[in-house]
């Protein structure tokens, strides 16, 4: 799938392997994939990242402290994993390997 | 610092951090019935009123204006949230959410009709009719409406905190639809069209919520809303009022009549404050909670009564101002929930 579609659509997509990801890892591919350089666009990122997670969609799993600055150090960076109701949204959404 | 700290700090500034968003929903959506009221005694919906009232009857009228009053709000939100997307560098994603119509924008498309036609219609009408106090604290049954319906539709447990949530909510509606009701019938003369006009804003909005729930659940609040207001424009501008056109009400005329400096002006007014009522309210619940986000959204209802009462100088009937202490009550029993519960709001 390419950049044409919604950022949380490919957000979702991005952890339809089940695997676990940090925040900073997706924040990074979405800001390069859809040319998002600004610091503004990569907190929106995360910001949606969150979205997703309180409306059940990811599941927090892990916390650790940025300590290197690789997000923004001194603040807290987390690890998510998708949920059950994650993965019915993406195929409702009519992601691919749902 | 330790990672325990952190996340305590971290937690704590979302939260606050949500309840500043939630707070500016209530003020947004609260003055909102400023313009909103004043707007009736503007041209060119003053004499459109009273311009079809000779040929029509009073209620007609008065319902015809009430669509062309929306038609004008719905135009101006729209503006306030293209100039918001706007600065906020969102175009794109507009664009992309739009074109996900299967999946996605159907969802604001249909929550459009809800809140649109149904629910800021109805807010206008009761506003037209009775008043603005009354109009702000009938729209506050809204979520006895909202949950009943995903009771029947997702198969939402109610559970027994948000059961006497409702039923406080709707002793409010009593004493707010009762006690002028009461006044009216000893007197003969009873404004059917305005209650009704209530019954329409909190039926709508509980369904809209429930139905934009669908889409906003995977789509940016900024794009989504905006689509939201995009399919409202469509309804009012593409079809009702050509239509009611057609039938012969002079929709044009007066319509071309609303580029006068101070009726744009309260029009913008009314489109800032709805357009970032909707805008704040969304940003607040991946924060706090839809129900704490709603809860506190809800103080709007006190926020209308207090600048009506600062503005206009009319104080409403007590039965309207004990009615809307108990909406908020309930809105605040039904939607407190255990700090635990904040981190997901729906259960897996």
């Amino acid at each position: 799938m390419s950049k044409n579609r919604p950022i949380k659509f490919r957000i979702l997509e991005l952890f339809l392997n089940g695997k676990e990801s940090w925040n900073y890892e997706i924040v990074s591919k979405i800001q390069e994939e859809y040319g998002m350089k600004s610091n503004f666009q990569r907190d929106s990122i995360n910001f949606d990242i969150i979205e997703l997670a309180s409306g059940g969609m990811l599941k927090d799993v892990e916390q650790k402290v940025d300590d290197n600055g690789i997000y923004k150090k001194g603040f807290l960076l987390h690890k998510y994993m998708i949920t059950d109701f994650g993965r019915v949204r993406s195929s409702d959404a009519c992601l691919r390997s749902v | 610092m330790d990672l325990k700290a952190l996340k305590k700090q971290e937690s704590k500034r979302k939260i606050s951090k949500g309840y500043m968003w939630a707070f500016f929903c209530a003020i947004f959506w609260g003055i909102w019935y400023l313009p909103g009221t004043v707007v009736w005694v503007l041209n060119p919906f003053d004499e459109m009123s009273s311009a079809i009232a000779k040929t029509s009857g009073d209620g007609i009228s008065l319902v015809v204006t009430a669509v062309l009053i929306t038609a004008f709000n719905a135009l101006a939100v729209m503006l306030a949230l293209m100039i918001w997307n706007g600065v906020l560098g969102k175009y794109g994603e507009l664009i992309r959410t739009l074109k996900e119509f299967h999946p996605c924008s159907k969802w604001f498309f249909l929550a459009s009709i809800f809140g649109g036609p149904m629910a800021i219609l109805g807010s206008f009408i009761a506003m037209g009719f009775i008043g603005g106090a009354f109009s702000a604290v009938a729209g506050l049954l809204y979520p006895v409406v909202g949950s009943i319906l995903a009771y029947y539709w997702y198969g939402e447990k109610i559970s027994k905190r948000a059961a006497i949530g409702i039923a406080v909510i709707v002793l409010g509606g009593i004493s707010i639809y009762g006690g002028g009701l009461l006044n009216e019938l000893s007197s003969g003369n009873v404004p059917w069209i305005g209650y009704l006009g209530g019954l329409m804003a909190a039926a709508g909005w509980g369904i809209e919520g429930a139905i934009a729930g669908k889409g906003l659940d995977i789509a940016e609040p900024d794009a989504g809303l905006t689509l939201r207001f995009l399919g409202e424009n469509i309804i009012w501008w593409i079809i009702i009022v050509p239509v009611l056109a057609l039938v012969g009400f002079p929709m044009y005329s007066f319509a071309l009549k609303a580029f006068e400096p101070l009726t744009l002006l309260i029009l913008i007014f009314a489109g800032i404050t709805f357009g970032f009522c909707y805008v704040t309210w969304y940003k607040s619940f991946p924060l706090i909670g839809v129900g704490r986000g709603q809860g506190i959204g809800n103080l709007y209802g006190l926020c209308a009564i207090i600048f009506i009462f600062l503005f206009f100088g009319t104080a409403p009937d007590w039965t309207i101002i004990i009615g809307g202490a108990l909406c908020i009550a309930g809105s605040f029993i039904m939607f407190t929930e255990d700090a635990s519960e904040l981190e997901t709001l729906r259960g897996e």
